[in-house]
């Protein structure tokens, strides 16, 4: 125990997430003199958008060649930042780390491997990034229905492409460019349904900001060239559905009118991304809704503070956790990195070196998001803007549909947790990722209420952990434990000794 | 190396479909392909049969390049899956690596000689779905 019963601090900034956000604030903080540790799930730094950027710039083979043309000059962009990143010896970098528990006061719990702690932090940055929109269609469950990330992961990470009978599915810049992708690797995907028309294009103008521009004419080619290939496309695609015997064998959905069927063996969807909420929602941490894009995020000032829920009691003092990046708002990865910069030196200023935003910085946060609500407004959400038909599952894990849902809404269950409680709804593996939104909007489909919609109270772990890890979890706050000896004759003179809860 | 053809040994837990416990590269299930050749594969242990993967692939890019039908049967109906975001959110893609069951395989990075289970549901909730 130290002086003052102020608890040992491992860094004096924990970042969780290792892409673009995250990894320009550790170099922004390191080079100021902070000792950072990154906790990132993932082998290598670069997140999702640079996964497996370093291994790929150094495969020289002809595949690996071709597959960086494919992803082209905007995945390799990251190299610079993860270059950067490596060289920092004073970047205490773990990977493959999960983080399952993520607390107001600074302290974070981590697995990895089969061993788990915790580490605690003067101040803690959250930028672990985003995740697609969960879009229930009846058949989504079914092997060969995948999402367009996952699709581009296995290309970065896995050098796999599709075979067979290609069909994406959705809205989204990220549909358009993985249609690209692939057909710059030789795949014709056998239909490109967009949910998003011509019409919202139009209506998304007058948000266009100079800064949009350059996406706007970048969507356009995807969208010619695609065309140009021949691509079959459709827009305004509607009640989308998969069919098959124990996998996707052909799908089936509405547009210009009419019901369609096309063959499929790979069926890729995107319904654009939003911020992962996992964390600040476990931490307490206060949350708004994003009506446009149907979604929560953190509730945060502009450069990433939180707000704790929690009643005071239940922390210790001040809410030390900042969010950035795509957690915090999604804006892509030049966002990401200018947010990164300015959650970074508002830290600094928080940890007395430093004056807070420079301007420069300010201004690159404002201008990397101007574009946003130009995108919003061109690519509405579409898969899951209609509630689910009773006999589509929401969710996955348990297997329940949007009719077992509703029935029990109706029956009276009208919040979420007595849902949860009652119908297992976010009680699988998953813990809620895939069906917390939309059951959140099911209750409010009965309740008509307006505000933010309620979620599952998050509880730590919020990742499985192993049993043996957490027996031996380290760093536990000394002030809140004590050590005992479990043998009262130690053999060899070592002791075996447990921490246990203090009175 | 990669088309197994082979029929597997039954794990001790017993599936509900019997013809599905097979490794099916011949029956449709290839939904990717390898861009190229693997260079210094590793081998890795697919319900006992070998299986390749390149160094720093994860388990679950292994599990679709062999092209099975399902890496988990669900434990609520014995529906088949296989990975759906490959960034750690879904859980679909749990397997039994080395004897610990319920790992993330889109986050698991391989070792030479992994030892991979694909994990059949809950056997109980299997012979009684209503339950
Ligand atoms: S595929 Fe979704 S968690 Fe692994």
């Amino acid at each position: 125990m130290t002086q003052d019963n102020i608890p040992p601090y491992d860094a004096d900034v924990i970042i969780v997430g290792c892409g673009p956000a995250g990894m320009t604030a550790a170099v922004e903080l390191v080079q100021a003199g902070c000792s950072v540790i990154v906790l990132d799930m993932q082998p290598t730094p670069g997140g999702q958008i640079f996964r497996n950027l370093e291994a790929n710039l150094r495969d020289s083979s002809p595949s690996g060649q071709t597959l960086l043309d494919a992803l082209g000059p905007a995945y390799k962009a990251g190299a610079e930042l993860i270059q950067r990143f490596r060289t920092f010896r004073g970047i205490d970098y773990r990977p493959q780390t999960t983080v399952w528990e993520v607390r107001p006061d600074g302290t974070v719990g981590w697995l990895q491997g089969i061993n788990a702690g915790y580490v605690r932090g003067r101040q803690v940055l959250l930028a672990h990034g985003a995740m697609e929109r969960p879009v229930p269609f009846p058949g989504w469950t079914l092997p060969g229905v995948m999402t367009a990330g996952a699709v581009q992961t296995l290309l970065k990470a896995g050098h796999l492409k599709p075979t067979g009978n290609v069909v994406l599915a959705g809205t989204g810049p990220l549909l358009l460019l993985l249609a690209n992708q692939l057909h710059q690797l030789g795949i014709k995907p056998a239909l490109i349904g967009r949910t998003d028309r011509f019409a919202d294009a139009l209506s998304g103008v007058s948000h266009l900001r100079p800064g949009g521009l350059l996406p706007l004419i970048k969507g356009l080619g995807w969208v010619a060239r695609l065309k140009a290939a021949g691509v079959k496309s459709v827009t305004g695609l509607k009640d989308l559905a998969a069919h098959g015997h124990r996998k996707v064998e052909a799908i089936s959905f509405t547009a210009n009118g009419r019901q369609q069927t096309q063959a499929c063996d790979l069926l890729i969807v995107h319904d654009g991304i939003v911020p992962s909420i996992d964390i600040p929602n476990s931490a307490g941490l206060r949350l708004q809704w994003d009506e446009a894009n149907a979604s929560w995020r953190p509730d945060t000032t502009f450069d990433g503070q939180t707000a704790s829920s929690l009643p005071p009691e239940l922390y210790a003092g001040r809410c030390v956790i900042r969010v950035t990046g795509d957690a915090r708002r999604i804006g892509g990865a030049d966002a990401a990195m200018a947010h990164g910069r300015l959650a970074a030196q508002s830290i600094l200023a928080d940890l007395g070196r430093g004056t807070g935003p420079c301007s420069k910085a300010v201004r690159s946060v404002r201008k990397s998001l101007s574009v946003r609500p130009f995108l919003d407004a061109v690519f509405p959400p579409g898969l899951s803007r209609a509630l689910p038909e009773n006999d589509t599952i929401v969710c996955r894990c348990e297997e329940l549909t949007a009719g077992n849902l509703r029935e029990k809404i109706r029956s009276g269950f009208r919040n979420m947790d007595a849902l949860r409680g009652e119908t297992r709804c976010g009680m699988g593996p998953c813990q809620g990722r895939s069906c917390m939104v939309t059951a959140a909007r099911l209750l409010q489909e009965h309740t008509h209420a307006t505000a933010c919609p309620p979620t599952f109270r998050g509880r730590p772990p919020i990742r499985p952990i192993p049993l043996g890890a957490i027996a031996n979890l380290s760093g536990l706050d000394p002030r809140a434990t004590i050590r005992l000896t479990l043998e009262d004759k130690p053999e060899h003179g070592v002791e075996e000794t447990v921490d246990v809860p203090a009175e | 190396m990669n088309d197994i053809k082979t029929h597997v040994s039954p794990p001790e837990t017993s599936a509900p479909d019997t013809a599905e416990q097979s490794f099916s590269a011949d029956t449709g299930f290839k939904l990717f392909a390898a861009l190229g050749p693997v260079p210094d594969a590793i081998t890795l242990f697919l319900d006992d049969q070998p299986i390749i993967a390149r160094q720093g692939d994860t388990v679950a890019v292994c599990i679709l390049r062999t092209g099975v039908p399902y890496n988990r049967l669900n434990p609520v109906s014995g529906a088949p899956r296989l990975p759906y975001c490959m960034i750690g959110h879904c859980f679909e893609c749990l397997v039994e690596i080395d004897g610990i069951a319920n790992q993330q395989a889109c986050l698991t990075v391989v070792r030479d000689g992994m030892k991979i289970r694909r994990q059949l549901g809950a056997p109980l909730a299997l012979k009684h779905p209503e339950v």
